[in-house]
């Protein structure tokens, strides 16, 4: 028996634990660990079983090249030297942006930063992106742009002080269970609770206000939420004063966004949106949750900023119980943004535009000539695949034919593709139109680290050998980089990959293995003393002044009409994780979410005629899915809700293609859609 | 009698490691107290009940039921090659244990279980070296043998003929101890949460305890699915098939009833398909269910389902509750 | 309490968990989702079996699921199994063919006591797949004539071609050792039936029985057994003279896995069957 100390692979909530594996490299369980100030004692029901998926006989064990239309077994010699043959012909003939990369939220920090630094100082390219584009690309722009940090402004700590807690499109006891515990605690011990969320997620059965505001009309709330607070002269005119610009024009916009205005765009009552405003301005320590339901659309960045306003207005950041906090769907999608496995920025959000960053890099990773132009993002690679113009991609641990929005779009780009790599750890429907397949070690069987969504940098472990000929993630992007005949792409261990980071790296400056050895240490930690940043902004904004964004109410682009009815929503459930890879390959997890489902509203079941877990048709103008019917009053009339866990009914066939123009995030929140029962 | 240092007991547990599988109270990587063997952590007597289920021991997480290659014999698992010692329950856990052993023993004796346990040696740990210096209960039996802690050395006290040998193996440089003192010490702790159980077991009984009272109750429960896996007394399992080229590996692993597919039957009907009707089950099942089939509670009072609730309703704190709120209603 | 049987084989691995693998010799449809498997022990080993009993049937790869035995004990060599292709498992089973091989073991639980219902009246009311339990007691009683008083085989399915057990319900209509009727809840356009059409519910009230000297059992889905008990209740049959047979999800059939609990019963150790006074009262039950 051995147990080793290791980072949950699941959400954003980054809870240790230990992996128990016996003497056959098998891991049979998790213990909680005692001392970790995140998880304490505590794991929720995905991280239990989050060990179970690990040894499943589906994992890829062998390279594999597509011979004749076929998948054949192949060496790793003759699979990287094919992967390398393919991408030179390639870019010779197409250049250097003809290639694309897609990184992923699921891979360690150090993994992260090299498929980033192969993508530019091998391949000369800024076409490299990752997941985040899909989930936080919004809050990534609005809080950069508004604070001058794209991240959770506070710790998950800061939900026990806070005296009110404004959680809005984030079903937290689902998605980031044990932050949703310290909601439930915190409610418990007499903090208030408002929920805006049109689902009767289980924070709203303990909120004092649930806002049930329409799909996508967020911005529309916030600002009269803080029509409000100014008409009524609630606002921090101190903060305000001191460490914001750009009121006047905030001012200026929200002043028609009165309530009565804003109850028409939202469905809500006037005195609601009031009510909200009063407890969340008058309330000494404010906090702001929210996740998917604020970022993933088209006006995405819009809704993250009316966030900032709303807690800059208020003065609730830069001190604890306070802040404007999205919660990072994935265990190191925060990290892979600070890795800058973004098609715009180094990692630390560096900016590859910038001569001076550029110089830095070159230096430190001696080449020549990094590209300067900002590349394409997955949701655009996807588009210019499709287009023709994007000729190869490179996937590592991501899953686009489940995970990006209109799944028929997707294939066909994927089809149009000459070379297309998949590393991953199982066979994903993705692999199916892969040209190599490359078995890849999954978070059990490495060292490395994973960055929290409260900026959390902490260790994995390994604890088991990968199965088979599979290979770490880091090792496989070393060796291509090796056969690419480039040299400053070796290291011993995935220690010293950070030691690299962190020399590049101003916010990580102070990060090593050895000082995240039991306890990880939040970024910024600029130097090897620097006891890390549980709160930022403190006393001065990362960007100076606080930046007042007005923003508009914009509609959704495409709202439910005569033909298709209901507003079709997507997200996940508690029991499985994104694409399903790893937790419907976990039996206990798999058994208690089997099939697709759509939750519909009883009154519209009824008028429908829809019984309860009967198998129903759910389509939009993308295509038509198969899934069951979740007859239930948690779900508000007119709004059907979807996940895209499941292959056999992938809700992503469904969903549209826009994007919001700047974080490029897909609209996942909102798509119109008509359900019909099946003869 | 025996009375070992700290020390005396470590060298005692590395003159068996040849003959023992040692699972002893250790500290891990980050300090958190586990059972393992001597090369996993420093040894870790003090400090009271180890965080994990301590009969995962005896009915781990997963654990193989048999393989069968493709068309050839089932093999079952094999006993592991030497006997499981254990050190470190708490009198609870002994508690606990010698009621699981009659869970799996009664009617169908579950020989996968038994492989771990049969020849299995217990040594429980009390007296002064609970948490923050508080005293643990002295089980007095329940076990092979028992160090009981003065402050300073540990007194052996063994209870049966295998906890017998193993003291004549322990070196102690000290042969006296003030047992019955610490015995004492023992009896006069509080019985406050006993009687706040059995309390919450009579009311639930009597149906005492309103539907409305699960329902609230059902509403903090995330169904992480922790009550059930740190508590002793929890023994529900699922079994899976995989198959690895061509080999079927059969694997048992920890079940809650706090989830919704626990008792949901293939046709989608679901007799325990609501929060609170689970959340009932929970405390139903240890404070009245087994009352009724067994003739006893099968809480012990560890307190694990409390420290590893993330919403504070464990069984503890729930008896808490239903005692205030509806043992008044009874004596009207 | 019956153990799986052994043989000097595997009598070094004895275990609770270990499948003893059977052979499936006949195989016939019953209606379009369920079909009827007939299996032979080893070595020509009976089951030994009661009434009322199950076995957990193993697919290796696919797992384990209990299913009730269909057949009477009273018939030898080999058994049947009843099953309707409802989960993974089961629909597994359906594709196997003649000479297969599947894991059994049992049987398990508690089955219907017929030794107390020597003399009696026989009230045996099934509806769907309720059927398939009992079957084996309608087949003992056929075999054992004598034991039992007047029979009554009453059976409900939703529609005409949900009917199990079609030639066997025909025979025991023919035949004068019971008094059956078959109900179908109602028919779809385009089917030829000219039976009862109704609830089962509606073949109570005209039964000439005498409620002292009846026993009723009683096996079905969820919804159907408060409805029946009410009626057989109004009939003057008390709740001890009823018996009745719950289906739970199991996975171990012995007690231990703990899925099937009601309150503080298992329904693999303490049931399937039960005398309904025992769990009238308790939740969940039916």
């Amino acid at each position: 028996m051995k147990k080793t100390l290791t980072t949950c692979p699941y959400c954003g909530t980054g809870c240790m634990y230990y992996l128990v594996s016996d003497e056959n490299n098998k891991i049979t369980g998790i213990e909680p660990t005692a001392n970790h100030p995140v998880s304490k004692n505590w794991v929720c029901v995905k991280g239990w079983n989050s060990f179970h998926f690990v040894n499943h006989p589906d994992r890829l064990k062998v390279p594999q090249i597509r011979k004749n239309g076929k998948m054949e077994q192949a060496t790793w010699n003759e699979a990287l030297d094919h992967v390398i043959a393919r991408l030179r012909e390639i870019r010779d003939k197409y250049g250097n942006d003809s290639i694309m990369f897609f990184s992923s939220a699921k891979t360690t920090n150090e993994e992260n930063y090299l498929m980033m630094k192969l993508a530019r100082a091998v391949f000369k390219t800024n076409n490299v992106d990752h997941c985040a584009r899909l989930c936080h690309a919004s809050t990534v722009v609005g809080l950069a742009t508004t604070f001058g940090s794209g991240a959770m402004t506070n710790s998950i700590s800061c939900v026990d002080e806070a005296d009110l807690i404004f959680v809005t499109g984030s079903n937290t006891t689902e998605q980031h269970p044990l932050i949703g515990t310290r909601i439930l605690n915190a409610v418990q011990k007499g903090a208030k609770l408002i929920v805006a969320d049109n689902r009767k997620i289980r924070l709203a059965r303990h909120a004092v206000l649930h806002l049930k505001h329409k799909n996508g009309t967020d911005v529309a709330l916030a600002n009269a939420m803080m029509n409000v607070i100014i008409g009524e002269g609630l606002e921090d005119k101190e903060f305000v004063a001191n460490r914001t610009e750009n009121y006047e024009n905030l001012k200026k916009t929200v002043e028609k966004y009165t309530p009565e205005y804003a109850a028409e765009i939202t469905g809500l009552k006037p005195e609601e949106i009031i009510e909200a405003a009063r407890m969340f301005a008058k309330a000494k320590k404010a906090m702001i949750i929210y996740s998917m339901g604020i970022t993933q659309h088209s006006h995405g960045v819009d809704n993250v900023k009316s966030m900032a306003n709303l807690v800059m207005l208020t003065g609730n950041l830069g001190k604890p119980g306070t802040g404007v906090n999205p919660l990072r769907g994935q265990n190191n999608v925060q990290g892979a943004c600070d890795m800058g496995a973004l098609p715009n920025v180094y990692s630390g959000y560096q900016k590859v535009t910038e001569e001076n960053i550029r110089a830095r890099f070159e230096k430190a990773w001696g080449v020549e000539n990094l590209p300067s132009n900002v590349g394409y993002t997955v949701t655009t690679a996807i588009n210019a695949a499709a287009e023709g113009k994007l000729k190869a991609i490179y996937i590592m641990g991501e899953n686009p034919m489940m995970s990006d929005p209109d799944q028929n779009h997707v294939r066909e780009a994927l089809e149009k593709l000459e070379f297309l790599v998949v590393q991953d750890i199982f066979p994903t429907p993705t692999a199916k139109f892969a040209h190599v397949v490359l078995p890849a070690s999954s978070y059990a069987e490495k060292d490395g680290t994973f960055t929290s969504t409260e900026r959390r940098v902490q260790r994995v472990r390994k604890a088991i050998d990968p199965p088979g000929q599979s290979r770490s993630d880091w090792e496989i992007l070393c060796d291509v980089a090796e056969r690419m005949g480039y040299k400053q792409m070796k290291y011993k261990n995935p220690g010293e990959i950070m030691d690299e980071i962190a020399s590049v790296t101003p916010i990580y400056g102070g990060i090593s293995f050895d000082r995240i050895d039991q306890l990880g240490l939040q970024w910024p930690c600029p130097d090897k003393n620097h006891p890390g940043t549980p709160v930022l902004h403190v006393g001065k904004f990362t960007r100076g002044l606080g930046l007042f964004c007005a923003v508009e109410y914009k509609p959704s682009m495409e709202l439910p009409d005569k033909e298709y009815p209901f507003c079709l929503s997507t997200g996940r459930c508690y029991f499985h994780f994104h694409t399903g890879t790893m937790t419907r390959r976990s039996r206990i997890l798999d058994r208690e979410e089997r099939f697709p489902f759509v939750e519909i509203n009883t009154s519209d079941a009824k008028n429908l005629g829809i019984r309860n877990r009967e198998y129903i048709m759910v389509a939009t103008r993308r295509g038509e899915v198969k899934a069951m019917a979740r007859v239930t009053d948690g779900i508000v009339p007119g709004v059907i809700f979807m996940t895209f866990h499941f292959e056999e009914g992938p809700a992503n066939l469904l969903t549209i293609n826009a994007l919001d123009p700047e974080a490029k995030i897909p609209e996942y929140k909102v798509c119109a859609a008509k359900v019909r029962k099946i003869s | 009698m025996k009375s070992l240092t700290i020390t005396e007991i470590e060298q005692f547990l590395k003159s068996v490691e040849p003959e023992f599988d040692l699972r002893v109270p250790i500290r891990l990587h980050d300090g958190t107290r586990s059972l393992g063997g001597l090369n996993e952590g420093p040894l870790s007597l003090m400090g009271g009940k180890i965080p994990l289920k301590p009969t995962s021991v005896f009915f781990p997480q997963t654990e193989r039921v048999f393989t069968r290659e493709s068309d050839g014999e089932i093999k079952m698992e094999k006993p592991g090659e030497k006997p499981i010692l254990v050190v470190g329950y708490t009198a609870e856990d002994a508690d606990c244990l010698e009621f699981i052993d009659k869970f799996f023993s009664e009617n169908f004796r579950d020989d996968l279980y038994f492989q771990k346990r049969d020849g299995s040696v217990i040594m429980v740990v009390s007296g002064k070296c609970g948490p923050d210096g508080g005293f643990l209960k002295i089980a007095g039996g329940k076990c092979d043998l028992e160090l009981i802690c003065d402050g300073e050395r540990f007194i052996a006290q063994a209870y049966t003929e295998k906890g017998r040998q193993l003291e004549k193996k322990m070196k102690a440089s000290k042969e006296v101890g003030d047992i019955d003192s610490l015995k004492k010490m023992s009896d006069e702790l509080p019985d406050d949460d006993l009687k706040t159980i059995q309390k919450a077991s009579e009311l639930i009984l009597a149906e005492k305890v309103p539907d409305a009272f699960w329902v609230e109750i059902g509403d903090r429960c995330i169904a992480c699915t922790s009550c059930n896996y740190a508590c002793p007394t929890c023994t529900c399992f699922e079994v899976y098939d995989r198959v690895h080229d061509g080999t079927t590996v059969r694997e048992r692993m920890w079940d809650s009833c706090q989830l919704d597919g626990f008792m949901r039957e293939a046709s989608g009907h679901n007799p325990m398909g609501t929060e609170d009707i689970r959340t009932r089950r929970r405390i139903h099942h240890k404070l009245a269910a087994d009352v009724t089939r067994w003739g006893h509670l099968t809480c012990y009072l560890c307190g694990r389902c409390d420290d590893a609730c993330p919403t504070n309703i464990g069984i503890k704190s729930v008896s808490r509750m239903i005692v205030e709120r509806y043992s008044q209603a009874n004596e009207k | 309490m019956a153990v799986e049987t052994k043989t000097e084989k595997d009598k070094d691995s004895a275990s609770l968990y270990r499948p003893v693998f059977c052979r499936i010799v006949r195989i016939s449809d019953l209606t379009p989702t369920e079909k009827l498997f007939r299996i032979e022990m080893p070595e020509g080993r009976d089951l030994n079996q009661k009434p009322g009993q199950f076995v957990q049937v193993s697919i290796l790869g696919l797992g384990e699921a209990p299913i009730s035995v269909s057949s009477s004990p009273t018939r030898r060599g080999y058994f049947e199994l009843g099953v309707r292709n409802a989960g993974a498992l089961t629909n597994a089973l359906h594709q196997l063919k003649v000479g297969d091989e599947v894991g059994i073991r049992g049987p398990f639980g508690t089955f219907f006591d017929v030794e107390k219902f020597k003399g009696k009246d026989m009230l045996l009311i099934s509806g769907g797949c309720g059927l398939a339990p009992m079957r084996s007691l309608i087949q003992y009683c056929e075999d054992r004539r004598g034991e039992f008083g007047k029979t009554f085989v009453i059976y409900g399915a939703k529609a005409p071609a949900d009917v199990l057990y079609k030639d066997e319900l025909e025979i025991w209509q023919g035949s004068d050792i019971f008094e059956t009727h078959v109900t179908v809840d109602n028919i779809p356009q385009g089917t030829c039936y000219d039976g009862h059409v109704g609830l089962i519910t509606t073949l109570i009230p005209p039964l000439e029985i005498e409620p002292e000297k009846s026993i009723a059992v009683v096996v079905g889905p969820p919804v159907m057994y408060r409805f029946v008990i009410m009626e057989l209740k109004k009939k003057g049959i008390r709740e001890e003279q009823i018996v009745v047979s719950l289906e739970r999800y199991m996975k171990c059939g012995v007690g231990k896995c703990g899925h099937c609990t009601i309150e503080h019963l298992y329904c693999c150790l303490d049931g399937p069957v039960f005398w309904f006074n025992e769990i009238s009262n308790l939740r969940g039950a039916i």
